[in-house]
């Protein structure tokens, strides 16, 4: 192309590395690195270039899970090991993304079977891992402890961290040498706020993945579609405080009025289209994992990727 | 660079002849120097100021109208390579594509369709936005006919005429040439005779290069032949052409480096392979006319709610009527819930509470569209706002009790609500997806007991 396409950018995006190989002291088959961009997402030369990620949503108590999951992936759901090794052998994600959903139970207490939970996950699978520790703040510093500790070695991508509630994961992620998924409700100011807070008790920008979160399609995406694009534009313009990956984790979708309630025969089309339109978007607003509950889900976004940067396979580190 | 408003008023004739449109020559100076108009509208302006003003005022995207009547549409006239620096104004035409192969039932049925299959949300109403028909029997007589069983259904929406052989067209057009079709495409071979059809039947055209290069020389052409009207079809192969190209020419076109760029881009989605990923892609980078096979209900209600989330003023919060509003048939003895009127909010919450059957009252309060969190931050959510909203909206007259569940994010608030309304203040969920196990709980405890 003769025209100079210049955006005049000086920033690069930080790198983060998830997950930890047997050569790094972890048993993940594959690890991942992921940012290093240096302009708007799929616009890089060819060298630099690698498709976002594709996690994986499993829970350990599907009650709190769509029906429309449950229903689609059958049994499986019942057994989060089995699930999580199903979601890299069969439906092919790049991540496995667990979401601890029994610490949702009133009054909680059993942290020894989170421990056992994320250790038989971790040996059903040998792709990187995400938790999504409690909702609870009262068990918040034993539940993230425990995956912390359990997953030592691993790299483990740990969360969701928030402006009023960092510390007991931030302890977890630097005792155990994790990483942290650091959210901010769909504002570019809190986002640095949050990364700075962070820092200060020593969190390292190398571990932090910033969620800005993620409004269902429909339901307030616009938002968090022009937070990503803000957060990115920051970063490239020399924001080290923003310059982080970022991931989308569309958890909302499924539970909003158009998927809920679809037929029987449509609510599986409406919940994967629901979900690929907004990963895509959010992809090509600068997320680089992007989370997704069904499994036809994942195979469309991966052609998708594979398109927009001309490769097969994610940026594995060797 | 741009010229200033006061800049440019200096230059008009200072008549305020109404002649442009606009009441005054300051207010035209004004929407030129926005770029929200052209100076060729002006019919007293000599030719300097013209060319002074033109290559600093004219849009940096041409508007162009696809199209007549109440579907016609019109796309261009954007401004920003984000939507946040200012709005995406024109959403683009989502065009169901059938080709003159394909019998005239199933033309006729998709035709119907798109006239008719509208979706409402947040009270808007989404419609697809014409119909494309492509020549792909390569025969003159298939192409007529196709256009004329589209016409039969008389749903005046915006057609698109698409075939590589210029001789093809002026049978079709004589079933829908006053209705301004856009004609694809315009190359280098075929311009001259493209133009000519644009010409005598004053409609919009599209050309088709896959280079940058290609696209000015062929813009230079075609305005030489007289064809303002132009759309352009940067020729995709793949996704990433796409991102690349159409990224370029809105960069290139809003910072008038290359001003010839500036026309609306037109995508047919299928030509890359991934047509579901295209017209995603498409509408979030800068696409205006985005053509695909019929969608099945899924991609069809997500295609619409995404163009119609990205162009969303990012400047404007939507906002509800504040009010109270009931949730099937509430009774006197139905929970009543406050929250704010962020439209957002209320369309979010309001599909739960449908969902959990229990009839109740919604009470809306007035926060300037601020959604909980940031209502509370700003002050603009108070126990004065709450307490003066019950009695406005008769909230007393409704409900036997007096009992209020407010948002679990405004529960800083609930001992001075409490206080200032005399009502027992009940501490929600914080999101909206809980509300309905809430209810089932801890509303029915409390009604209860």
């Amino acid at each position: 192309m003769t025209y100079d396409v210049s955006f005049g950018w000086t920033g690069t995006i930080g790198q983060v590395t998830l997950g930890a190989t047997k050569t790094d002291g972890g048993t993940r088959r594959v690890a991942y690195q992921l940012g290093g961009g240096t302009t708007l997402p799929f616009l890089e030369e060819k060298s630099a270039s690698c498709p976002p990620l594709i996690a994986f949503e499993v829970c350990d108590d599907p009650a709190f899970w769509s029906p429309i999951i449950r229903d689609y992936c059958g049994d499986v759901v019942n057994n989060p090991s089995e699930w999580a090794k199903t979601a890299e052998k069969t439906y092919g994600a790049d991540l496995v993304r667990l979401s601890l959903t029994s610490t949702k139970v009133r009054n909680f207490s059993d942290i020894g079977a989170v421990g056992k939970t994320v250790e038989s996950v971790l040996s059903a699978t040998g792709l990187p891992l995400i938790i999504e520790g409690s909702n609870e703040p009262k068990i918040d510093s034993e539940v993230f402890q425990k995956c912390g500790e359990t997953g030592q070695g691993e790299r483990l991508l740990l969360g969701t961290a928030e402006a009023g509630r960092y510390r007991s994961i931030a302890a977890a992620a630097l005792a155990y040498n994790h990483s942290i998924i650091a959210q901010s409700p769909i504002d570019i100011n809190l986002a640095k706020q949050l990364n700075i807070l962070l820092r200060e008790i020593g969190v390292q920008r190398n571990h932090i993945v910033i969620d800005p979160y993620t409004g269902s399609l429909g339901y307030g995406f616009e938002y968090s579609y022009s937070a990503m694009e803000r957060i990115r534009f920051s970063a490239l313009k020399g924001d080290a405080d923003l310059a982080m990956p970022m991931i989308c984790s569309p958890a909302d979708t499924l539970t909003i009025k158009e998927v809920r309630e679809a037929g029987t025969e449509t609510r599986d089309e409406m919940a994967v289209s629901w979900e690929f339109y907004t990963g895509l978007a959010a992809a090509a607003a600068g997320a680089e994992i992007i989370c997704v509950r069904h499994p036809v889900t994942i195979g469309l976004l991966r052609k998708a990727f594979a398109d927009l940067t001309r490769t097969a396979a994610p940026a594995e580190v060797r | 660079m741009a010229l200033k408003a006061l800049d440019i008023y200096k230059l008009l004739p200072k008549k305020n002849c109404k002649e442009c449109g606009d009441p005054t020559c300051l207010t035209f100076a004004m929407k030129l120097a926005g770029g929200k108009a052209d100076v060729d509208l002006c019919p007293y302006l000599d030719e300097q100021a013209k060319t002074v003003l033109g290559a600093t005022t004219r849009p940096p995207i041409r508007l162009v109208k696809v199209g007549v009547g109440e579907r016609s549409f019109k796309v261009g006239e954007e401004t920003v390579l984000y939507r946040h620096e200012k709005t995406f104004y024109h959403p683009p035409g989502i065009i169901f594509r059938v080709t003159d192969t394909q019998a005239v039932e199933e033309i006729a049925a998709v035709t119907r369709r798109v006239k008719n299959e509208i979706f409402t949300r947040v009270g808007s109403d989404l419609r697809f936005n014409g119909i494309a028909i492509e020549n792909s029997s390569g025969s003159p007589e298939s192409f007529a006919r196709a256009v004329a069983a589209v016409e039969k259904e008389e749903a005046h929406l915006p057609p698109i005429l698409i075939s590589r052989n210029p001789a093809a067209f002026p049978a079709a057009l004589v079933h829908c040439g006053s209705y301004r079709p856009l004609l694809h495409a315009a190359t280098e071979e075929n311009f001259k005779e493209m133009c000519a059809l644009a010409r005598q039947h004053g409609c919009p055209l599209v050309i088709m290069a896959a280079t940058l290069e290609g696209l000015v020389r062929l813009v230079k052409d075609c305005t030489a032949e007289g064809v303002q009207d132009l759309v352009m079809d940067l020729a995709p192969e793949s996704l990433e052409d796409f991102i690349t190209r159409s990224t370029a020419v809105r960069q290139l076109s809003i910072t008038r480096q290359v001003p010839e760029l500036g026309y609306p881009v037109y995508l047919d989605a299928a030509r890359t392979g991934r047509q579901d990923a295209a017209l995603a892609l498409g509408i979030v980078k800068y696409a205006s006319v985005i053509i695909t096979t019929p969608l099945a209900p899924g991609p069809a209600r997500a295609a619409l709610t995404l163009r119609q989330n990205i162009y969303t003023d990012p400047q404007k919060p939507i906002q509800m009527n504040p009010g109270l509003y009931r949730v099937g048939t509430p009774d006197r003895n139905a929970p009543v819930l406050m929250t704010v009127n962020f439209s957002l909010t209320f369309f979010t919450l309001q599909g739960y509470l449908e969902s959990t059957r229990i009839p109740c009252f919604l009470l809306i309060v007035d926060t300037e569209g601020l959604s909980v969190l940031t209502a509370v931050a700003a002050g603009k959510l108070s126990e004065v706002l709450v307490r003066d909203s019950l009695k406005k909206f008769g909230v007393e007259e409704e409900v036997a009790h007096r009992k209020l569940i407010i948002p679990g994010y405004a529960s800083p608030l609930s001992g001075r609500i409490q206080e200032a309304t005399g009502w027992k203040v009940l501490v929600g969920p914080r999101d909206a997806a809980e509300i309905g196990d809430y209810l089932q709980e801890e509303w029915k405890k409390e009604s209860s007991g």
